[in-house]
C-alpha cells in the first residue's frame, strides 16, 4: 500500500516543483509590470497599471510588432505554398526522398541562429540584395524541420494516393485536389505546424538582429533595447510576448486534444 | 516533369538562398584572409589563441554542466508527466512548449528582475542575511548555467516523454510477481530500454546549451567568453570584427555538432535493434 501512495503524490510533487521554478521568474516579472517601484526590497512599494500605458503609448511598440507580424506572416506563407506540396509528395509517393528529409532534424542543432547569420553575413553582406527577402527566406528554411515533423503523423493511417487521384479522376485539377481532399484531411498536423512555424518566425531574434543590423526592429530587438532603457516598460513586454505565446499554447491544446478525441470516436 | 519542376524548384531556390549558400560560402571563407586569398591563419588562430581556446572551453564546459543538470530533472519530469491523467499529461506537454519557448531576451530578463543586482533575491538575501544567495551572480557562469536550466528542463522532458510513455505499468507488476524489487526493476528492465534515448536527450540538450546566444547576450552582452559570443562579436560590424574568422569558429562549431548528432544517432539506431 505505502508503495502506491508513493506513486500518487511522488509524481505530482515533481511537476508541482518543476512548474514552480520554470513560472517563478514569470510570476515575479508580473508583479515588476504592475509596481510603482521594487528595487532592492522584498515586496513592491506600490501597484500600478502606468506602466501598461506608457507602453502601449510608446510610438515604437506597434511598428516593431508589426514588422515582426510581417515576417512571420511571409515565413507561413512560404511555408504553406513551397513547403507543404513537397511534404506531401515525399510522404506519399517518395519514400526515399522522405528518408533524405528525416535529416533534417539535426538542423537546428547543426547549425544554429549565430552559425547560420555567419554565412549570411559572408555572402550577402556587402551585395546589393533585398536582405530582408533573403531573411524570409532563411526563417524559412530554420523553421522546415519542425513544420516538417508536425505534419508527418498527419500523412499516417489514411490512403492520400487514393484520395488525391480519385478527385483527379473526377475531374479536379492537381491543386483543387489538393485544397478540397488532401488539405482537410491534414488539418490538424497542418495546424500544429503552422503555429510552431508562426511562432518560431515572430520570435527570431540572433538571424534578425546581426545580418539586418539592427535595421529592422522586430518586437525582439525592440524588448532587448527597452530592457535596457526603461526596464518597467519592458516587463510589460515580457508580459504581453508571454500571454501572447500562451494564447498559441492554448489553442494547440485545443486542436491536439480534439484531435485525440476524434481518434478515440 | 512540369509539375515536378513546379514542385521543387521553388523548394529547391528557399533552401539554396537561404541555408545551403549560405553555409557553403561560410566554410569556404573560413580558409580565406581579409583580403580573400587562401590561407589556414583562421584555424590556426582559432586553436592557438587562449582568446579562442578559452571561448571553446567555456562553451563546452557550461553545455556540459547545464545538460546534465537538464537531463536529471527532465528524467524525474518526463517520468512524473506519465504516471498523471491522460489530460493533464496533453497539457502539461504543450505548456513544456511554451516554457522552451520562452528562452532568450525575455527569460533573462525575467532572471534580471529576480536574481539581478536590484533584483528580489538580492533583497531577500539581505533581509534575511543569506550569504550565498546574496552571493550569487546571474551574470556569472553559475548564473548563465541556472538561466540554461529553464529551456534545457522543458525541452529534455519533452523528448524522453513519449520513450518514457512507452514503459507500461504492467511490467513493473510482472517483474513484482516474479520476484523483483523497484531498484532491480529498473536497473536491468527501465535503464536499458530507456538508455538509447537518455543518450540522445542528452546530446540534443548539450548540441541546444553550444548554440545559445540570445539568452546569454541577454544576460552578459560580450562580456562571457563562449563560441557563440565570439562570434557574434566578430561578424557585427563592429571595429574589431573578421568575418573570415568567425566563419572558421563556425565551420567548427557546424561540424562538430554535425558528427556529435550523427554519431549519436548510429550508437542509438544500433542499440535499438
Amino acid at each position: 500500500m505505502r508503495a502506491h501512495s508513493v506513486d500518487k503524490w511522488l509524481p505530482r510533487l515533481i511537476i508541482i516543483l518543476i512548474a514552480i521554478f520554470l513560472l517563478g521568474p514569470i510570476v515575479a516579472t508580473f508583479i515588476y509590470s504592475i509596481s510603482t517601484v521594487w528595487v532592492k526590497t522584498i515586496l513592491p512599494s506600490g501597484l500600478t497599471f502606468k506602466w501598461y500605458g506608457v507602453l502601449t503609448a510608446d510610438p515604437d511598440f506597434i511598428p516593431s510588432t508589426l514588422r515582426s507580424l510581417i515576417l512571420a506572416v511571409a515565413v507561413v506563407l512560404i511555408t504553406m505554398l513551397v513547403f507543404l506540396p513537397v511534404i506531401f509528395y515525399a510522404n506519399v509517393y517518395n519514400p526515399k526522398l522522405k528518408e533524405k528529409l528525416r535529416y533534417l532534424s539535426i538542423l537546428p542543432y547543426s547549425i544554429p541562429g549565430i552559425v547560420l547569420v555567419t554565412g549570411l553575413v559572408q555572402l550577402y553582406g556587402s551585395l546589393p540584395v533585398p536582405k530582408l527577402l533573403i531573411l524570409i527566406l532563411t526563417i524559412s528554411a530554420i523553421c522546415l524541420p519542425a513544420f516538417y515533423q508536425s505534419l508527418n503523423n498527419a500523412f499516417m493511417g489514411d490512403d492520400f494516393q487514393g484520395m488525391f487521384e480519385q478527385a483527379q479522376l473526377l475531374g479536379d485539377s492537381k491543386l483543387g485536389a489538393f485544397v478540397r481532399v488532401v488539405l482537410p484531411n491534414i488539418r490538424a498536423g497542418l495546424m500544429v505546424g503552422l503555429l510552431l512555424t508562426f511562432t518560431t518566425a515572430f520570435t527570431e531574434y540572433v538571424i534578425t538582429n546581426i545580418f539586418l543590423t539592427g535595421q529592422y526592429e522586430t518586437l525582439k530587438i525592440y524588448m532587448y533595447r527597452l530592457m535596457n532603457t526603461n526596464g518597467n516598460a519592458a516587463s510589460v513586454l515580457t508580459i504581453i510576448f508571454f500571454i501572447f505565446l500562451g494564447i498559441i499554447a492554448f489553442i494547440l491544446i485545443k486542436i491536439v486534444s480534439s484531435q485525440k478525441r476524434s481518434v478515440k470516436e | 516533369m512540369g509539375s515536378k519542376v513546379k514542385l521543387f524548384f521553388p523548394f529547391s531556390l528557399v533552401m539554396l538562398i537561404g541555408l545551403i549558400l549560405p553555409v557553403i560560402v561560410m566554410v569556404i571563407a573560413g580558409f580565406q584572409g581579409m583580403d580573400g586569398g587562401f590561407t589556414l591563419s583562421n584555424y590556426t588562430t582559432i586553436f592557438t589563441q587562449n582568446y579562442y581556446r578559452m571561448a571553446i572551453f567555456n562553451s563546452l564546459w557550461i553545455s556540459l554542466i547545464a545538460g546534465i543538470i537538464g537531463l536529471v530533472i527532465s528524467i524525474l519530469g518526463a517520468w512524473a508527466i506519465t504516471r498523471l491523467a491522460e489530460r493533464t499529461q496533453n497539457i502539461l506537454i504543450i505548456l513544456f512548449n511554451l516554457a522552451a519557448s520562452f528562452a532568450g531576451i525575455p527569460l533573462a530578463f525575467s532572471l534580471i528582475i529576480v536574481f539581478g543586482n536590484a533584483g528580489i533575491a538580492k533583497a531577500l538575501a539581505h533581509a534575511l542575511h543569506i550569504g550565498f544567495l546574496g552571493n550569487f551572480s546571474i551574470y556569472s557562469l553559475q548564473g548563465l548555467i541556472l538561466a540554461y536550466t529553464f529551456f534545457e528542463v522543458p525541452l529534455g522532458i519533452l523528448f524522453l516523454y513519449a520513450p518514457m510513455k512507452e514503459i507500461k505499468k504492467e511490467w513493473f507488476e510482472a517483474a513484482v510477481v516474479l520476484g523483483a524489487n523497484r531498484s532491480f526493476f529498473i536497473k536491468t528492465i527501465i535503464l536499458p530500454i530507456l538508455l538509447p534515448n537518455i543518450i540522445e536527450t542528452f546530446i540534443i540538450l548539450f548540441a541546444n546549451a553550444m548554440g545559445t546566444y540570445e539568452t546569454m547576450y541577454a544576460l552578459t552582452g560580450n562580456n562571457f567568453i563562449s563560441i557563440p559570443i565570439v562570434i557574434g562579436s566578430l561578424i557585427d560590424g563592429s571595429l574589431n570584427a573578421n568575418v573570415p574568422l568567425a566563419c572558421a569558429l563556425a565551420t567548427i562549431f557546424a561540424a562538430v555538432m554535425a558528427i556529435l548528432v550523427l554519431v549519436g544517432n548510429r550508437i542509438i539506431n544500433r542499440k535499438r535493434k
